[in-house]
């Protein structure tokens, strides 16, 4: 019989993957987000209209085939082969939230009065000064509720990396069911909840910091 | 002497055509009021000045020197530089909500303090060569950083006087938000006059405050006579007090221009005598 210690080491071990499938898709994604942003709302026509497309693309198919296409797809069309399996999750997850996350900036920067950016130029500020000491903290304090949510999904969407045979945590307890056990599968909930627990509570946090900012 | 000069300022936004050939000169120290109804084009003629839009055709003089062609394209950088010889306060403050009432006013002047530190420890450093050059940076660093922070504690000072100058000293810790419509003005005002501009413009900066609070703002701009102001206003009493000149502006052109006595007193086309007659119905007067 397998032990309950047992089962929550190996389970653990998966939550490992889960965890840095997660961070390191918000590290990159989130930077990444701000520049696809930029892009769709450049002046440049044919630039807004590109990444406009991919934003629809990326938003409009199911990440789980973009990640099989991330896989598979360099060797099905250039014979390449040989890549990693966590590697192209993460290159699949970056992309995708990046689209996510670049909607919910473009719709934060766009809300933010035309007047401000005005009054920054008026005092001789450039347009990255005004980006970064005026436009930055006030998008950032709008979009929190929205991003809150996108954060949460992220944290479920890593389960979907098993397809590509990627051992997180749901995959851990894949391999129990095989022995017959169905329980570690519930199990995996507690570690999800107590995760995303954690986030709420850093968002609630981060929410109250800005709430000074009355915008 | 002849200080500010504005000639044959045309600006179109898609059919309409918003400023038909529009001209003035301005002395130095002179405030300038510039009256007229809504959609006159006195707004647009302010944002021009400024920079904020460009004009499809015309030229500004400044003290005596060609200060800008709308026939030339200016980067990004000469558009800085000349932003900052001219101020604006906008009708609707725009104060930046992020930062309390002394940030809002010295930010502008410590970034510029920044950038002076970093540009002259560039050059000190280019001026040394080689070995000479490592061996020097500390120093230079030092030189720079030391600038750095006496350049923003001027601004941190400038900031207290100005809103010593304002009234608002008490209010140096608060935002935006904790602010009277009136008080965030006299604000927006200590922040305009924080890069000292050659020409300060108001775009009717009373108009988005109620009655009791035009006062206040009134008065302190009433405090700044003595330097170069543009003034859009619909507050007749207050142009007809402060105003050295004053224009005054239908369809986008200067339709009368003079004095103050010459405009209220005897105004001569029959346009800004129904102008003035609506406005005295209006209890603006």
């Amino acid at each position: 019989m397998t032990s309950f210690a047992e089962v929550t080491l190996k389970l653990l071990e998966g939550f490992g993957t889960t965890c840095y499938i997660f961070i390191l898709t918000l590290v990159l994604a989130l930077p990444l987000g701000l520049i696809v942003a930029f892009g769709s709302m450049s002046r440049f026509k044919p630039l807004r209209y590109v990444v406009r497309t991919i934003v629809w693309i990326i938003r409009g198919t199911p990440l789980m085939l973009q990640l099989i296409v991330i896989f598979y797809g360099p060797g099905l069309l250039f014979g390449v082969t040989g890549f990693d399996r966590v590697p192209s999750v993460i290159v699949a997850f970056v992309i995708n939230y990046a689209c996510y996350f670049s909607e919910i900036y473009r719709g934060g920067i766009e809300n933010i009065p035309r007047g401000q950016y005005e009054a920054g130029l008026v005092l001789g500020m450039t347009k990255v000064q005004i980006f970064f000491r005026i436009t930055l903290l006030q998008v950032v304090k709008r979009i929190l509720a929205p991003m809150s949510n996108e954060v949460i999904t992220l944290v479920k969407d890593t389960s979907l990396a098993r397809i590509i045979s990627v051992v997180e945590i749901i995959k851990s307890a894949e391999a129990f069911m095989r022995q017959g056990l169905i329980w570690p599968l519930f199990y995996t909930g507690v570690f999800y909840l107590l995760f995303i627990g954690i986030l709420t509570l850093l968002f609630r946090y981060a929410e109250k910091k800005t709430a000074y900012l009355k915008v | 002497m002849e200080y500010l000069r504005v000639e044959g300022f045309r600006k179109k936004f898609h059919q309409t055509e918003v400023l038909k050939g529009v001209g003035f000169t301005l002395q130095k120290g002179e405030i300038l009021v510039i009256i007229g109804a809504s959609g006159s084009g006195k707004t647009t003629l302010l944002r021009c000045l400024n920079f904020l839009e460009t004009p499809d055709e015309g030229k500004v003089y400044l003290n005596g020197e060609l200060f800008s062609d709308a026939a030339v394209r200016y980067s990004d950088r000469e558009l800085r530089k000349k932003r900052l010889r001219f101020g604006l306060v906008f009708q609707n403050f725009n104060l930046f909500p992020n930062y309390d009432a002394k940030r809002n006013v010295s930010l502008a002047c410590e970034l510029l303090a920044r950038e002076r530190a970093r540009a002259k420890k560039r050059e000190l450093l280019a001026a040394e060569k080689g070995i000479a050059r490592l061996k020097a940076y500390r120093r230079i660093s030092a030189e720079a950083a030391a600038m750095k922070r006496e350049g923003i504690a001027e601004s941190h000072a400038r900031a207290d006087a100005l809103l010593a100058q304002v009234g608002l000293q008490e209010k140096r810790d608060a935002f935006p938000y904790e602010l009277s419509g009136g008080q965030q003005q006299r604000v927006a005002i200590a922040r305009a006059l924080a890069l000292d501009p050659e020409v300060l413009c108001f775009d009717e900066p009373t108009s988005a405050l109620d009655p009791e609070l035009t006062g206040e703002v009134l008065k302190v701009i009433r405090g700044l006579k003595g330097r170069t102001m543009i003034v859009v206003t619909h507050e007749m009493a207050f142009a007809r007090e402060v105003a050295d000149r004053v224009i005054f502006m239908a369809d986008g052109v200067i339709e009368e221009d003079g004095t103050s006595e010459e405009v209220f007193g005897a105004p001569k086309s029959e346009k800004l005598k129904a102008f003035l007659k609506r406005t005295e119905e209006h209890g603006w007067i």
